[in-house]
């Protein structure tokens, strides 16, 4: 009993959302101390990532940041750098999106842009601050390729919003079992039901007051949501990135 | 047993509570939330096995199960009252009642013989939202603060699950659900889908206690790092980027304040 009546060891747990400053530094730091070091073993001895990563990586936490292999594909790296440059990619991709359909979409409303540009600077938002988290560690700035979407139909421009959206939920959802630091768990979560008010407005922008708007083909008969695994998520993004993504070192279940 | 741990957890979160949990969450935890823990002494020989090794597991799906009660009754009797419910917004109430229905059916299953019985519930407050269940008005804001604290308890208390994968993943599955279902009612309304303090849409303004954080992660300068490249501002100057960073998370709450705003809806069993 007295074990349950302790409080929680530090870094596990903490049931109120102010966090220590020092521990949120710490976290900075040791992202910010891993990177620099694994960047320049990676240069000393510019072998395949593979091989640098011990079986059993996936608990270990930060780990190594991202790495563009020999043949220019990106490596997201390991651990909870991996994850958060997962999330990244995603945050980058919608961000392009949402920028590319209010820069193409002339024929739409202007309720219909207003609300695309608030889903674009709540991307912006979240792809500025993992930028910032990962500074150093962080992939970089990617292309992509929309040209499979036509903006002069807003429909399809919702449906597609909805569609990023909702694999940004599952990938939050998917990873964040994987991660280990409290403190980047906590900021998943923070984010994940911005992706979930952003897709239930996109599908209402298509269905207002229906099923599809609550994304109930997505949802189990346990009322759960759906989550994808970073394969599924990369699966499902990379149609729109011209740089091809790895997430080999991604944690696994 | 495990019912009455949850509400003396209600009757203790005053707002004293909240006072003294920013200056000593340590002393806080003694004396309130995880005393709750130490009632129920009785009940350790019987925890079920996968959860023993983390009684933070069983308390908190209790705490969850407590919550969906209360949403799932909230629509089962909103939608059985004649009239409430416009004919264009049933379909939506009906599987968010759904859904609610088959979040309570998980947690008791996960839960099996910890799990607590169902409270009766005052969806009024004592008094407090008189048009409860015959006011369209009155219950979609109920049904937004519900929603809206849903997201914030799951979002507060995931990383008391982090030791359990399987469990973390479910609460987590359930946190997005809970946040479309927020999303719909506040679209619904009329609102903006984000939370913020400035716009409670009539819910308790403690439901949204907190939500305007401007910068997260320590001192990640968002405000700095996004001015230049907001697009909002197009033809609507009065969206400050201060508003754009506030609506782009959604912040946890506690366990106790989630207490503290639901307790007034629980009727001692």
């Amino acid at each position: 009993m007295k074990q349950l009546n302790e409080v929680q060891p530090k870094n596990s747990a903490p049931s109120i959302p102010a966090i220590p400053s020092v521990e949120r530094r710490m976290f900075m730091r040791q992202l910010g101390l891993l990177s620099a070091s694994t960047a320049a073993f990676l240069a000393s001895c510019a072998r395949p990532t593979d091989d640098l990563i011990s079986p059993g990586s996936g608990h270990s936490g930060a780990r190594m940041g991202a790495s563009i292999l020999p043949d220019g594909t990106i490596d997201l790296g390991s651990g909870d750098l991996g994850i958060s440059n997962l999330a990244y990619t995603l945050d980058q991709l919608e961000t392009a999106f949402y920028a590319t359909a209010l820069e193409k979409a002339y024929g739409i409303s202007q309720q219909d842009r207003k609300v695309i540009a608030e889903l674009h600077d709540h991307e912006l938002v979240h792809r500025e601050f993992f930028k910032a988290l990962l500074d150093g560690n962080g992939i970089p700035m990617l292309d992509f390729d929309f040209s499979g979407i036509s903006f002069s139909d807003r429909n399809s421009v919702f449906d597609a919003a909805q569609q990023f959206e909702d694999v940004g939920i599952a990938a939050f959802n998917g990873t964040g079992p994987l991660i280990e630091d409290l403190e980047l768990l906590k900021i998943a979560g923070k984010l994940v039901s911005i992706e979930a008010r952003h897709a239930t407005l996109a599908r209402y922008m298509l269905q207002p007051k229906s099923y599809f708007s609550l994304g109930h083909e997505l949802i189990d008969p346990q009322g759960r949501d759906w989550a994808l695994t970073p394969e599924e998520v990369v699966k499902k993004a990379q149609p729109y990135i011209k740089q091809k993504i790895s997430v080999a070192n991604l944690p696994k279940y | 047993m495990n019912l009455f741990n949850i509400l003396s957890d209600i009757e203790k979160s005053d707002a004293e509570a909240y006072e003294r949990v920013e200056f000593s969450r340590r002393k806080l935890l003694k004396t309130t939330a995880f005393a709750a823990v130490g009632t129920s002494a009785l009940l350790t020989t019987t925890l079920n096995k996968a959860f023993a090794a983390d009684g933070d597991v069983v308390d908190v799906l209790n705490f969850a199960l407590l919550l969906e009660y209360l949403e799932a009754e909230f629509y089962a009797r909103g939608l059985d009252q004649p009239g409430l419910i416009p004919g264009n917004d049933r379909n939506v109430f009906m599987k968010i009642g759904e859904h609610e229905k088959q979040h309570v059916e998980f947690l008791k299953s996960a839960l099996g013989g910890q799990a607590i019985a169902k409270p009766a519930f005052d969806f009024t407050a004592g008094g407090k939202y008189p048009g409860a269940l015959s006011d369209y008005t009155t219950f979609l804001t109920l049904s937004q603060a519900f929603e809206d604290l849903g997201v914030r308890a799951y979002k507060g208390q995931a990383p008391r699950l982090k030791g359990n994968r399987d469990v973390l993943l479910s609460a987590l599955k359930i946190h997005s659900v809970e946040a479309r279902h927020a999303a719909d009612v506040r679209l619904i309304r009329g609102l903006r889908v984000w939370t913020s303090e400035q716009e409670t849409g009539g819910a308790p303004a403690a439901v949204y206690e907190g939500e305007n954080l401007l910068y997260q992660h320590d001192a990640v300068d968002l405000i700095s790092l996004v001015t230049p490249k907001i697009a909002q501002r197009e033809g609507n100057p009065e969206m400050t980027t201060e508003k754009i960073v506030r609506e782009s998370f959604d912040e946890p709450l506690t366990k106790e304040k989630v207490l503290a705003i639901a307790g007034p809806f629980v009727v001692s069993a």
